[in-house]
């Protein structure tokens, strides 16, 4: 333990300077030992942009949870400088649990007026932390596990999502098959098909890498998603906000549209080609839906008004107050932090229950998980559904 | 009584005669590690889970909004009741262990920082929202509801908590009281001192006393209340507060005036109060505040404006009316080169919000924002802003300004990059000088961010000898060990 003493960063008892000569403001050398030189884990610029305002605490889930400061997104970066001035060991547990603990969701950015890049510390941070064995077994696993999955799928093994048609055509949408979402929702990937029907589904697709860059693999995200941008030239259109959101970093502004984004923008453009959409009917009567925003859409890309809009079209649309909030799915987070990821989603289950919702819409597959494995554990009598899906019924036969 | 320092018992030996600096007076276990078995203590005290020792758990307490200073604490601990602080504090004041109160770290003026390490001991879980009453107009919270909140849950009730500070998403009402905040509605409604009526706090030998109530007329004694606030956590903890309410206000306008110098808006202000009018709000930003801001609200504000000037005010729609129409009309007089009114309530609230913005979002120009707090007597603004122009351009900074201009109250921001040579002490250099005129003008160093470490070497500049020895003779009457916030005011 190293405490700051008499003849630590700011106090000197003996002597005060004389105010004049020597205003008593002292560099930020503090009580831990720093090294000289820093250890180059994140970009500098990056790094020395948040000035500790704290405006990022009450956007934070997990500082909502801890009321603690090592776990808001203020504390976090704290730490991370920590880290990077040598003034905390690279093994030092709480790093360890932080680094883990935050959700990777990027409320904090959307609300730092100073523009501090969160997103790009985490996964900077994530990349050292992360390292060899200090991996937490389940990301890794993903990281791998994601790696087969798209291999299976570029080989056409995985049944039941829309059938490839060849080499991506330049001059058509894309329909972009997200690796999870080919196994665990294929009727998804089908639902976009009906909604832009002259998309194509190019083969070869391999994982867009997101979930490696979350999970301290960014320089294997990045070379995944380069390598899934050439296999697919044109407009890619994607059903996953977590998806959208880092190709729309690593490939540049506009390559990616996200459905709902997509659709919007393609009806105002061109209203002939916006079939008729019915209101979806329950038992007589207009159906009650709410929506999960996906953070890495609302946050990374500022997508949130469109599949709002979309939802008013064909259904009593409820806006849950934590609509906007991360529901504690987080790429892998519900795995490798199950407690957290569950009191992190709490509320949403009580405000679905509380608004009579119908339908619960996500728009990205891990949310869809986490919403789902939710209502099933708290008896929410509430339907999860995906985007996709609830517009393809309101298409009718 | 083990480890009480004989020293700390006895007065501070300075006599009002004496003007060399008085070294400060430390509690016994300045500096030192806190040591084990007190750990458990404090452990079996407020629960082994809301103490914090590990390097790592105790570094992002090291710190606070103010730049350049942070020094680590032995142990974080998180109180749930005034009867756990209560215990706290016996505990360190039987053995000289430093303790500062901290809520939600947002002060400017390096109030929490942990200076001689020991315990620092945060509020931010005694967060119950005890009472709102229409009938008494009156709110009571515990220490750690941040003032929003607090504000949230009066509106709800049709009840305005006219303190309104930049922060107050952030900050928690106690922080406010311990530093006296001020804010956006400061001129009608002055600021937190005007709206305590009572306190609860715990001293730091381990009393709980409660100072005022909930009476709007209460003179039996001293009044502790307002001595406790703006006490910058140096004489009891905090624990719960109450505050006075208002009615809600009817309606809330707000107008922007652009205007080609901060002078012009200086003296915009100056003719606003000339007309007789006491507006809620006269804010204004300088025009690398205005892009900065502009770069994170996106509003359509006018880039190309030397400054800008938010003037709002509240009450009935008739009143509103009338004060806006006399102020546009000021304004366009002062040489205002456009007036532009809030259409709506959300236009309103996007202007103020991107007006509380304005020294985060000036972080944007530069690694370090380093931001004062002079405030000078209302007459004399333009006249300070002029002189803070000569001193930025004298020691060659960067400095940009925005303020509470209806209170005089500047906040004249340097920003800079540390690498760039010695700008530091020029930047140091330009704030001194910004002190001594301010105080020059009739003014002060600081209107509302408090003294803190950041300021006390120039607070004796605007005391002077005799009120610097007051202040330790009462600091030390309320907390003979010298453990609260040792090294801060009246040390
Ligand atoms: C972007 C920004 C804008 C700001 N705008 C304004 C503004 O408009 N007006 C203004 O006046 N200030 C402003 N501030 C400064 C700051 O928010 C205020 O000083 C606020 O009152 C601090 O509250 P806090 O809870 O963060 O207290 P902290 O920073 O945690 O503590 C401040 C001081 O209070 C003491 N303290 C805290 N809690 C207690 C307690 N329970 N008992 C005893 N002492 C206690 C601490 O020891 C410390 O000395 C701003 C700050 C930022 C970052
Ligand atoms: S991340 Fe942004 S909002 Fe949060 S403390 Fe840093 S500068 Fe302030
Ligand atoms: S990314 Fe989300 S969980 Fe992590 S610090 Fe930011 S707001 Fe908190």
């Amino acid at each position: 333990m190293t405490v700051a003493g008499p003849q630590g960063a700011f106090s000197q008892p003996e002597q005060e300077p004389d105010p004049r000569q020597q205003p008593d403001r002292k560099p930020e050398l503090g009580s831990g030992s720093a090294t000289a030189t820093p250890r180059g884990i994140f970009d500098p610029q990056t790094l020395s942009a948040c000035i500790s305002c704290g405006f990022c605490l009450p956007a934070c889930p997990t500082y909502a949870q801890t009321k603690l400061e090592n776990s808001s997104p203020r504390g976090r970066i704290t730490l991370m400088r920590a880290l990077e001035d040598g003034r905390l060991d690279p093994d030092d547990p709480t790093l360890q649990r932080e680094a883990g603990l935050c959700l990777g969701c990027r409320a904090c950015e959307t609300v730092c007026p100073a523009g501090v890049k969160y997103g790009e510390l985490l996964e900077q941070w994530r990349d050292h932390q992360w390292r060899g064995r200090h991996t937490p077994l389940v990301a890794g696993g993903l990281r791998a596990g994601v790696r087969v999955t798209a291999a299976l799928a570029a080989g056409g093994l995985v049944r039941g999502a829309a059938r490839t048609t060849g080499p991506a055509d330049p001059s058509r949408p894309h329909i972009m098959l997200g690796c999870m979402e080919r196994s665990l929702y294929p009727g998804i990937s089908k639902a976009v098909l009906r909604l832009v029907p002259d998309a194509d589904v190019p083969s070869g697709q391999g994982c867009c890498g997101a979930l490696h860059a979350h999970n301290g693999g960014s320089v294997e995200g990045a070379r995944l998603a380069a390598a899934l941008g050439q296999t697919m030239p044109g407009t890619i259109v994607s059903t996953s906000g977590g998806c959208a959101a880092y190709l729309d970093h690593q490939l540049g502004h506009g390559r990616v549209q996200e459905l709902s984004q997509f659709l919007v923008a393609r009806w105002a453009a061109d209203p002939s080609s916006k079939p008729r959409l019915r209101p979806i009917m329950i038992d007589g009567r207009i159906a009650r839906i709410g929506l999960q925003d996906s953070c890495q859409l609302r946050n990374g890309m500022g997508v949130s008004a469109q599949p709002r809009a979309l939802l008013r079209e064909i259904g009593d649309y409820v806006e849950l107050p934590s609509a906007g909030t991360c529901c504690g799915g987080a790429g892998t987070y519900s795995m490798l932090q199950p407690a957290m990821s569950q009191a992190v989603l709490a509320p949403t289950m009580v405000q679905a229950q509380e608004a009579g919702l119908d339908y619960l819409v996500s728009l990205n597959v891990v949310c869809q998980r986490q919403l789902a494995t939710g209502v099933k554990r708290s008896r929410v009598p509430v339907q999860v559904i995906h985007l996709a899906e609830l517009l393809e019924r309101a298409l009718g036969d | 009584m083990s480890g009480l320092p004989v020293s700390a018992l006895t007065p501070s030996p300075t006599s009002s005669s004496d003007l060399t600096p008085t070294a400060p007076r430390l509690p016994a276990g300045a500096g030192r590690p806190v040591p084990p078995d007190i750990l458990d203590r404090l452990r079996s005290i407020v629960g082994a889970d809301h103490v914090l020792v590990s390097d790592g758990d105790v570094e992002p307490y090291a710190r606070d909004a103010t730049p350049l200073f942070r020094s680590r604490p032995g142990c974080v601990l998180l109180p749930a009741t005034t009867s756990e602080v209560a215990q706290v504090l016996r505990l360190a004041t039987e053995h000289g262990i430093p303790v500062t109160p901290r809520g939600a770290g947002s002060n400017l003026a390096a109030a929490t920082i942990p200076e001689h390490g020991g315990i620092v001991l945060v509020l931010t879980r005694m967060t119950a929202l005890k009472e709102i009453s229409g009938d008494e107009l009156l709110a009571v919270v515990e220490a750690g509801v941040t003032t929003a909140e607090l504000a949230d849950a009066a509106a709800a009730k049709g009840l305005l908590y006219a303190p309104d500070p930049g922060s107050r998403t952030v900050s928690t009402v106690a922080g406010n009281v311990a530093m006296c905040a001020g804010g956006l509605r400061g001129l009608k409604y002055g600021v937190t001192r005007n709206y305590v009526l009572g306190l609860e706090a715990v001293l730091p030998t381990g009393e709980v006393i409660r100072t005022g109530g909930r009476l709007w007329k209460d003179v039996a004694g001293y009044d502790l209340t307002r001595l406790l606030t703006g006490s910058e956590g140096t004489l009891a903890v905090i624990t719960e507060v109450t505050v006075a309410l208002l009615p809600m206000p009817a309606i809330a306008r707000t107008g922007v005036a652009y205007f080609p110098t901060l002078a012009h808006a200086s003296r915009a202000v100056a003719g606003v109060i000339h007309d007789g009018i006491v507006p809620a709000t006269l804010e204004f930003l300088d025009n690398r505040c205005i892009n900065a801001v502009e770069d994170f609200a996106k509003l359509g504000l006018d880039r190309e404006a030397g400054a800008l000037l938010l003037f709002g005010d509240d009450g009935t729609a008739e009143a509103v009316e009338r004060s806006l129409a006399i102020m546009a009309n000021t304004c366009e007089r002062e040489g205002a080169r456009g007036v532009t009114m809030a259409r709506d309530i959300a236009e309103s609230e996007a202007l103020l919000t991107a007006r509380r913005c304005s020294l985060p979002a000036l972080a944007r120009l530069a690694p370090i924002t380093m931001l004062e707090d002079a405030t000078v007597p209302r007459t004399r603004l333009a006249e300070m802003v002029d002189r803070i122009d000569a001193i930025a351009a004298r020691h060659n900074v960067v400095c940009a300004t925005f303020g509470h201009a209806g209170d005089g109250n500047l906040h004249p921001t340097i920003v800079f990059d540390p690498a760039d040579g010695d700008v530091r002490h020029r930047a140091e250099a330009a704030f001194s000088d910004v002190f001594d005129t301010a105080i020059e003008l009739g003014g002060t160093i600081t209107g509302e961010h408090g003294v803190g470490a950041a300021k006390r070497p120039y607070l004796e500049r605007r005391l002077g000898a005799d009120q610097m020895a007051l202040l330790r003779r009462l600091k030390a009457a309320f907390d003979p060990a010298g453990i609260l916030n040792p090294g801060k005011l009246g040390s």
